[in-house]
């Protein structure tokens, strides 16, 4: 079997495919919010590298122009909104997790395995970056994403969790499936915009209503 | 101007001109908006029972319940806002933005089923999310909030499911289609031969509980009876006629990708175990529902597994019995909630407790609530009596005799929770302290054409109709 040489761009999107994984992780150890903030900016920065790496290395302007798209909004625009909305609440928001570190780390191990083992089951090598750890990576950061909102009984930290959620599922889009519309992209880019747009009002006015963002306090709705 | 691009133009039109006119002009352009896009839609349905190309036939049956909400909420909705207004003293920004959402929701309604490239169909899907979780937030409540909170977190977090389907379905053609092809669900249809079957397989998986999420499908449900319960009652007859319809819309395009590729019994299995959990779980909580709305939201819950169920049955009867429930759902359900808006305006609660004598102190909207009812719980000649029995019949027929009798069994438990609320809210004199009688208005005329098509679905079935059901279920069938 001839052994396979990495490109350069493919050892660039195998090492952010890592990052992007490592900073999911990290979402267990932080419960400060503008840390969990800083932590979802250094995760699109990454996110937009990898799109611009993809783009570069298939000569698909379509892809650049969504990398600077990403870095512009993810990076800069939206984590500047929410630090502002943050302070709005509180100087020093505490996010506490329903399990210890230690047992949502181990938690989150056993998720990325599943995401893993579901990839290599997947022969998916045709002609796509880095397939199995690029399928991998999304999965195992879905399937994470939602540990994350399922712990964090808070409306900050579950905007943060849909967020990384999204970052992984457009991270896949964005290297297997590099020829969904370009609209497509654009569109994930307003949805996400508008998506936090709409939590902050929500939030502001859960604020307001009840003191307190914590999601355990909306219970007027159940049956 | 084609009349596709005639039915979204028009609502989109109205969205912008309803923030920029006032709205006692925007608000009856919107009825006939309503009325014309209906108009539309009706027409494009017949040029593609005839044969025409677009829409394609499966476009053309989710188009029409659509077709039967816009034209009835436009009517409704200028009664709606005034009664709000009233009500609750808001003003003319409230009145515009109002207007504007539900315009835009049912534009991003209207486009939906008209799109066969996948990654197209997700990004429509999601705007109706954003659009319906602002006008849900718009009735400004504590509920209404906490509803839309957990809509837009837990039907964002579903879509974003489906996104990961619509990658894995990509990423499974790229052996045939190459690594930059266009994802066209009709490209994927011809090479679905050829597609890798454990990628097809995933991804099904994952669109349906993506979509199934927004479908209402049990146990991604928790968002609905939330956001059917607490959003304005237009938005929740929207929600619940149209909207549902529409997440049906992207599953089938999926199941039919996956039918061809893999064969009908994954989906089949798949079909089963979240139609019977959602007839279950909506069975027994219509049982002991003290909200109105919310028991209709239980009730859509319960029609989605019923048409799930349909689909698993996989009988060519049964899958055109789903298709045609997926109709006359939309039909009697906005009906239903348009009703119980204004008795609840009446009453001045969505208790049930509080709302005794509806047909005594609403005439005519208490007389076609408890009507919407009888058919929401499967009485002839409602149309769902019709499309229930060709989905057990369809059932029987496929010799999954145990599955149909518990689908049965279910039917009959929820069969008992609609009609003792329907009732116990519609039976009886008028309480006392609740002003009696009713004069006809936009609001009672919206509702008496919604009950001219629950009522027509339920006399006959138009020969266009059928044909178009059964190129329909040709598409989504396939080898099932």
């Amino acid at each position: 079997m001839t052994p396979h040489h990495l490109t350069i761009h493919e050892a660039i999107a195998g090492t952010v495919a890592a990052l992007l994984l490592l900073v999911q992780l990290a979402l267990f150890r932080s419960v400060v919010l503008s840390e969990l903030i800083t932590l979802y900016a250094v995760q699109s920065l990454f996110v937009a590298g990898i799109c611009l790496d993809v783009g570069i290395a298939g000569g698909a302007w379509d892809l650049i122009a969504l990398a600077i798209l990403t870095f512009a909004f993810k990076v800069v625009i939206l984590p500047i909104y929410m630090r502002g909305l943050v302070r709005g609440v509180s100087t020093r928001v505490e996010i506490p997790s329903r399990i210890n570190v230690l047992l949502s780390l181990l938690i989150a191990a056993a998720l990325t395995g599943i995401g893993w083992l579901t990839a290599a089951q997947l022969p998916l090598k045709a002609g796509a970056f880095l397939p199995t750890a690029d399928l991998a990576t999304m999965l195992s950061i879905v399937f994470v994403g939602f540990l994350v909102a399922i712990l964090r009984p808070n409306a900050f930290a579950q905007v943060i969790a849909f967020l990384t959620l999204e970052n992984g599922v457009f991270f896949g889009a964005v290297t297997l499936a590099p020829g969904l519309p370009f609209v497509v992209g654009i569109l994930v880019l307003f949805d996400v915009l508008v998506a936090v747009v709409v939590f902050a009002v929500l939030v502001r006015i859960l604020v307001a209503l009840r003191s307190s963002a914590a999601t355990t306090q909306l219970q007027e709705l159940i049956g | 101007m084609t009349l596709v691009a005639v039915m979204i133009a028009i609502p989109a039109v109205l969205a912008i001109a309803s923030v920029l006119v006032p709205s006692r002009i925007a608000g009856p352009l919107t009825a006939l908006g309503g009325l014309l896009t209906a108009a539309c839609i009706i027409a494009a349905d017949a040029g593609a029972a005839a044969g025409a190309k677009t829409p394609d036939a499966l476009s053309a049956v989710f188009l029409l319940p659509v077709a039967v909400i816009y034209g009835t909420v436009g009517l409704y909705t200028q009664w709606y806002v005034d009664a709000q207004s009233a009500a609750t003293g808001e003003g003319e920004r409230y009145r515009r933005e109002f207007l504007a959402l539900t315009n835009a929701f049912a534009c991003s309604e209207i486009v939906v089923p008209l799109l066969t490239n996948m990654g197209g169909l997700w990004v429509a899907l999601e705007t109706t999310t954003i659009l319906s979780a602002l006008l849900i937030r718009l009735q400004g409540t504590a509920a209404a909030l906490e509803a839309a909170w957990k809509y837009i977190l837990i039907a964002s977090c579903g879509l974003a499911l489906g996104l990961v389907a619509v990658v894995l379905l990509y990423v499974s053609a790229i052996s045939v289609l190459g690594d930059r092809h266009v994802p066209e669900w009709s490209a994927y249809l011809a090479a679905a031969a050829h597609l890798n079957a454990d990628g097809v397989r995933l991804a099904f998986v994952f669109a349906l509980i993506g979509f199934g999420t927004k479908m209402g499908l049990a146990p991604m449900h928790a968002w609905l009876p939330d956001a059917h319960g607490a959003g304005p009652t237009p938005t929740s007859a929207m929600l619940s006629g149209a909207l549902l319809s529409d997440a049906l819309y992207a599953i089938l395009r999926f199941a039919a990708i996956a039918n061809l590729a893999l064969g009908p019994g994954m989906t089949q299995i798949l079909f089963f175990v979240v139609g019977l959990i959602s007839l279950f779980l909506a069975a027994f909580f219509l049982l002991q529902q003290r909200d109105i709305k919310r028991m209709l939201a239980y009730s859509s819950i319960e029609h989605m597994g019923i048409v799930a169920s349909g689909l698993a049955f996989g009988a060519p009867l049964a899958v055109m019995g789903a298709l045609l429930h997926a109709i006359n759902h939309a039909a009697s359900k906005s009906l239903a909630f348009l009703a119980a808006g204004r008795l609840s305006e009446r009453y001045g609660t969505r208790q049930i407790a509080g709302i005794r004598g509806g047909i005594a102190t609403l005439p005519i909207s208490g007389t076609l609530f408890a009507l919407a009812g009888l058919s929401l719980a499967g009485l002839p000649p409602f149309g769902i009596f019709r499309s229930e029995i060709m989905i057990l019949a369809g059932g029987f027929q496929s010799g999954a005799w145990i599955l149909a009798v518990v689908v049965t069994l279910l039917l009959a438990v929820a069969f008992a929770g609609v009609l003792r609320w329907v009732n116990a809210t519609s039976a009886g004199v008028a309480r006392t302290g609740v002003h009696p009688g009713e004069t006809f208005g936009v609001a009672v005329y919206a509702m008496l054409l919604a009950f001219a098509v629950v009522l027509a679905l339920g006399l006959i079935v138009p020969p266009q109709l059928t044909n178009l059901l059964e190129r329909a279920m040709a598409i989504v069938g396939q080898a099932s």
